[in-house]
């Protein structure tokens, strides 16, 4: 088995794993996710410039996908609750985990929930 | 059952002071699960899925001072070492990892709480957990007429920052944030409150005001230290000034820098201009871009004589150094000291230029706050901000960078001889290392701290996750990042702060009558810290029971340590 094979399969693993551990819990609340995405990730994920760039996330995000998704989050229409949380609590790539005291767990499932609101 | 415990604590004895740890903070506030526990990692770790990485065993989150009080009892009684952070973001320096592995992350982020900010007499009182965007909002909510120094990123606290050495962009009396801090309050290692200077006068209304009290002032002790753990900082807060000037000093020669230094010593050192400098030079390159092709050539066969680089300067636009300088105050005053600091540098530099760009009235309109808030401004202004943290991530000429890195800046002295000696070491460093090099003779300084300047040295990368061939690559940033640390210090450069596993190696370094200082320090650990709980071996200061888990030759170095102080994975 190659190691991309490896790499997919024990992606899926986790992602059950950890999907799991948040699907006891119930469910966010966009409007509070709102609130919550604004006080915690707007400072990367918001739609704005620092130093003449875009804020770090976003300008991560369209460097990555070049305009084939929206490089802000919040206009998304592809994230899953699930893709959300553990993304927040395992990092990504450049983006480093948060832990349970930055963001909450109620504030993990509303910036889920808000995140998510726009996918079919 | 965590992945590694503390030596001499058993699976037993820690499952029962996770319970005592949750009937003071309650269940919700005590974190055992990997999945919860594996946040507190680094995210920047050169050790990442090592075995040696760096790990706690647990998470614990207080709300109080009274809390933190009931934990630290308990750790005593368990001889379970507590490593406390604020707001967990010391990215490149540890992140929310503990020094010594097995220990519990004392998680001070609810502790977040604004106590007092007077606008009279300019200062704040806060709690670790409140960060450097928590302030600012505060501010401007409040419609309070001081400024804050930031860090960048601005996620961070002040009191995290101040006690990690951390630095900003204002006014050199609040750009050292451990310097412009006034009274703390502390929980000692044996469960005491105690407070630092006035604040150890009951009834004493000066605590922020003045900051040495009577007696030997041990709040050094704090920084960089395991020596207790602080919940609650004074901060000295820059009144908003009424105007910020920009200035830029050009010079055409490479061998200006020497007379160029003098005289921005001279207008700092007499306060006449408190403001930041920021170091470029038009013919070295920019930061984050690919170095010029002519530069390269330069560099190719060992460092050039003075009279080539004279020479590449001249054919290259003929400016060898630019400088931009910050002022703050009036408007007419920064007027008049600008025009005297241009007599000064033309009696210096007869070909110098002094273009004086823009003076800012303050506060900004609305407008030009959306803008400056935008711009590189920002940290001048004492605006939180994450621009340099966006200089890290993924962008088109970077389209695929590593997951971190490890910071390393060194402190030089303010003098053109010191920049070149550590340019010219991190250049045959990358030669010694096989490395294409970015250093040359035309990196300058920077200049966060007052009274000293800070070089970069070599920025090494970290990986994390799924990346192919991820320990080999961090194995080499480790020799890289040893290497270089190694050849600075040895000529006298030291790194001011360092990534959790090189700080044994670093105050190693540290070595002077035969290390007497971090002797000194750990018998002071000893008496203060008895049982050894907090933070053992930040900064290479170990309690006697776990001083042979020091690494003072590196990470990929054997390890002294002892069955019986090693604890390990379970």
């Amino acid at each position: 088995m190659n190691r991309l094979a490896i790499s997919w399969l024990v992606g899926l693993a986790i992602l059950a794993t950890a999907a799991a551990g948040f699907a006891q819990d119930a469910p966010g609340d966009v409007a509070r996710g709102k609130t919550a995405f604004e006080h915690s990730c707007a400072i990367c994920h918001g739609p704005g410039m620092h130093g003449g760039r875009l804020l770090p996330g976003t300008a991560s995000l369209e460097a990555k996908y070049g305009g084939k998704v929206p490089p802000t989050l919040e206009d998304r229409t592809d994230l899953s609750p699930d893709y959300v949380m553990i993304v927040v609590r395992r990092g990504s790539e450049g983006m480093p985990f948060f832990r349970p005291t930055e963001v909450t767990k109620q504030d993990l499932r509303d910036i889920a929930a808000y995140l998510s609101r726009k996918t079919k | 059952m965590p992945k590694v415990l503390p030596a001499g604590v058993t699976a037993a004895a820690f499952a029962s002071a996770v319970k005592e740890f949750q009937g003071v903070v309650g269940v919700d506030w005590v974190f055992t699960s990997d999945a919860d526990v594996d946040t507190y990692r680094d995210a920047y770790s050169p050790l990442w899925d090592d075995p040696n990485e760096y790990v706690p065993s647990a998470a614990v989150a207080p709300d109080t001072v009274e809390q933190v009080q009931a934990l630290v009892r308990i750790a005593n009684r368990y001889k379970l070492p507590l490593y406390p952070v604020s707001t967990g973001k010391n990215l490149a320096y540890g992140s929310a990892a503990p020094s010594y592995s097995g220990s519990v992350v004392l998680d001070l982020k609810r502790m977040n709480r604004v106590l007092k900010i007077d606008e009279k007499r300019h200062f704040a009182l806060v709690e670790p957990g409140v960060s450097y965007f928590d302030l600012y909002h505060y501010i401007h909510e409040h419609g309070l007429n001081v400024w804050i120094d930031v860090p960048d990123p601005g996620w961070g606290s002040p009191v995290g920052n101040a006690l990690d050495h951390g630095v900003g962009y204002t006014a050199s009396p609040f750009r050292d944030h451990f310097g412009s801090h006034c009274g703390m309050e502390v929980v000692t290692p044996t469960g005491e409150i105690m407070r630092t200077g006035m604040g150890a006068l009951p009834n004493a209304d000066s605590w922020q005001d003045y900051r040495y009290g009577v007696g030997p002032w041990v709040d050094g002790l704090f920084g960089q230290g395991n020596f207790g753990i602080v919940t609650k900082m004074g901060f000295w807060l820059f009144p908003q000034p009424e105007a910020m000037g920009t200035a830029t000093v050009s010079v055409p020669r490479y061998a200006d820098l020497e007379p160029l230094i003098e005289v921005l010593n001279y207008l700092e050192d007499s306060m006449l201009m408190t403001g930041m400098q920021n170091w470029s030079s038009p013919v070295g390159g920019v930061i984050g871009q690919p170095r010029p092709a002519e530069l390269s050539a330069l560099m190719a066969n060992g460092w050039p004589t003075d009279e080539q680089i004279e020479a590449y300067v001249r054919a290259h636009g003929g400016v060898a150094w630019q400088v931009r300088l910050h002022f703050y105050g009036p408007e007419k005053i920064i007027r008049a000291t600008c025009e005297y600091a241009q007599e000064r540098l033309a009696q210096a530099i007869p070909n110098s230029t002094f273009e004086l760009d823009e003076v800012l009235k303050l506060p900004p309109t609305p407008e030009q706050m959306r803008t400056h808030e935008n711009d590189p401004h920002a940290d001048h202004l004492g605006i939180p901000n994450m621009i340099t943290y966006g200089s890290m991530s993924r962008r088109p000429n970077d389209p695929d960078p590593p997951q971190g890195h490890l910071d390393m800046f060194c402190v030089s002295p303010r003098t053109a001889q010191g920049i070149m000696q550590i340019n010219r070491i991190l250049y045959e460093t990358a030669r010694q290392l096989s490395l294409p090099s970015n250093a040359s003779p035309f990196n300058g300084p920077n200049h966060w701290y007052h009274r000293c300047y800070m070089m970069a040295g070599m920025m090494t990368p970290t990986y994390r996750n799924d990346t192919p061939d991820r320990s080999a690559k961090n194995r080499r940033s480790r020799q890289i990042y040893e290497t270089a640390l190694k050849n600075l210090m040895a000529a006298g450069f030291g790194l001011y702060r360092t990534a959790l596993g090189m700080q044994d190696l670093l105050v190693n370094q540290y070595s002077f009558g035969d290390h007497v200082l971090l002797r000194f320090q750990e018998a002071m650990k000893d008496a203060i810290d008895p049982n050894g709980i907090v933070a053992p071996g930040r900064y290479g200061v170990w309690p006697k029971r776990l001083r042979d888990q020091r690494r003072p030759d590196g990470l990929d170095a054997p390890v002294a340590a002892s069955k019986e102080s090693k604890g390990g994975r379970v």
